[in-house]
């Protein structure tokens, strides 16, 4: 019994990383830089507003240095957004690959959002190093809190993609909204502000989301504890946990849904 | 073996929902070469599709023992804006194939030539089918699903196909959707016809042919 796990673990292994690979050259192709893109993107996107809100506003922003602010923000941000996007109707337009019967819904949501968040974490490292360099943004304090931070928004971002995947295939009304969702969100990201900005009295709604508790980890960890971040490790862990295992249960019952042309 | 258990599928439609297929039972013995006959929108790809698990029957189950392959019809099992070649590297990722024994085999099996480095989805019908067919048979099955697909191609790859599954893989289960009742006559050795929903055996491929024929 064991062994069947183990083995169709590596099954699936195998089955993550062949989609990984196509999913390079369908989306980058092989032209120019090819599956560079994959970082060049969030690069361009992270890079741009990072300049365009360090020339525009004042180089603080309570007290805490904007560049710095902008690209702790905008990765996480960019991270989940971009995972949301890519599981709107994943599975039909990705229907030739459920042909082959190893090939499981579960494995192209997996893989897709692995690409998302290798490419947004290295494009936030690459962002951040040049900032670093030109001076613009200063070494970590704690680099293991910026980790934890990091991966808690992976895994939340997983979570989010696996709901909306299977969602979106079950209901059209759910496509049309995740457009909107996706951008009035964005005060719930965290990305542009820090809870301790907002008035202690409202501070409670903000770390309902989980990506509000993760920004602020990743911020403890770039600005250290005098930044005052506010999270909530017990809850951001068992709400981070509760939505994987809703979105990991309704996405092993989607084929049912599914009509493959 | 293949058991189908009872399978019922439902598709949801613009009021409700409709029946495709209801009650249905199938086996295919090892060596089997199974034809199924019935009108367009009769249910027959919907069928092949559940037993080759590209599809969940709304009820009943599928149990198998022996290997299956995917359902070789003119859409699916390959991305259009991907190369052939770039379908066949993924395939051979999944598959464990070898993927320089597999391409010759492909490119000596399918006669693509350079067309093979071109996106999927400027192939004719034809040399999809190829494509599809070669790359199917250098898996090593136990059985084929074989919806149509065949009979696009010209009079050589249909030559072909049948040297290689009557020659080469001839101990090998076959499940085979066709209106070309030559392919059925030469290719089955039993046949069933669906119709309304249902699947029910003949007694011979002659007797299900004119059962078709009369319909």
């Amino acid at each position: 019994m064991e062994r069947s796990v183990f083995r169709s673990m590596v099954v699936q292994a195998r089955v993550v990383w062949a989609l990984i690979l196509r999913e390079m050259t369908t989306r980058y192709g092989r032209e120019n830089i090819g599956f560079l893109w994959i970082i060049g993107e969030p690069i361009l996107f992270c890079g741009g507003v990072a300049i365009a809100w360090t020339a525009m506003r004042p180089a603080h922003e309570h007290g805490l240095p904007v560049t710095a602010i902008v690209i702790t923000g905008y990765i996480p941000l960019t991270m989940w957004r971009h995972c949301i996007a890519r599981a709107v109707k994943a599975y039909e337009s990705n229907g030739s690959l459920l042909f082959h019967r190893q090939v499981t819904p579960l494995d192209i949501i997996t893989a897709r959002c692995m690409l998302e968040i290798a490419g947004t974490v290295m494009a936030g490292l690459a962002v951040a190093t040049i900032a670093i360099m030109v001076g613009f943004m200063e070494m970590p304090k704690d680099v293991g809190l910026i980790l934890l931070g990091l991966t808690y928004q992976a895994l939340f971002c997983y979570a989010c993609a696996l709901l909306i995947a299977t969602l979106s295939e079950m209901s059209d009304v759910m496509e049309k909204f995740v457009g909107v969702i996706s951008y009035l969100a964005i005060p719930f990201s965290g990305a542009f502000t820090m809870v301790d900005w907002v008035p202690k009295h409202f501070q409670f709604i903000l770390l309902w989301s989980p990506s509000v508790n993760n920004v602020e980890m990743i911020r403890g960890g770039q600005f250290g504890m005098a930044s005052h971040p506010i999270y909530d490790l017990y809850y951001d862990t068992w709400m981070t946990a509760l939505l994987l295992v809703i979105g990991i249960s309704l996405t092993l019952r989607v084929r049912r849904y599914l009509v493959i042309q | 073996m293949i058991h189908c258990i009872d399978i019922g599928k439902d598709y949801p439609v613009h009021k409700g929902i409709r029946r495709v297929l209801d009650n249905v039972n199938v086996d295919v013995a090892p060596r089997q070469r199974l034809g199924i006959l019935g009108r367009n929108g009769a249910g027959k790809s919907t069928l092949i599709k559940i037993i080759g698990g590209v599809e969940v029957a709304t009820r009943g189950r599928v149990e198998a023992t022996m290997s299956v392959s995917w359902p070789l019809a003119f859409g699916g099992a390959f991305q259009g804006s991907l190369s052939g070649l770039d379908n066949l590297r993924f395939i051979c990722r999944i598959y464990r194939l070898d993927y320089h024994a597999t391409r010759a085999f492909v490119d000596d099996f399918a006669e693509l030539g350079s067309q093979l480095g071109e996106p999927v989805k400027t192939y004719s019908s034809g040399m999809r089918a190829r494509l599809a067919f070669a790359l199917s048979i250098s898996i090593e099955f136990q059985c084929y699903l074989i919806d149509e697909v065949i009979m696009v191609g010209d009079k050589r790859f249909y030559d072909r196909c049948q040297r290689e599954l009557f020659d080469r893989k001839s101990d090998r289960a076959l499940v085979v959707v066709s209106h070309d009742m030559g392919f059925i006559r030469d290719a089955c050795d039993s046949a069933g016809v669906i119709r309304d929903g249902t699947f029910h055996m003949a007694d011979s491929v002659p007797a299900a042919i004119a059962e078709y024929e009369a319909m």
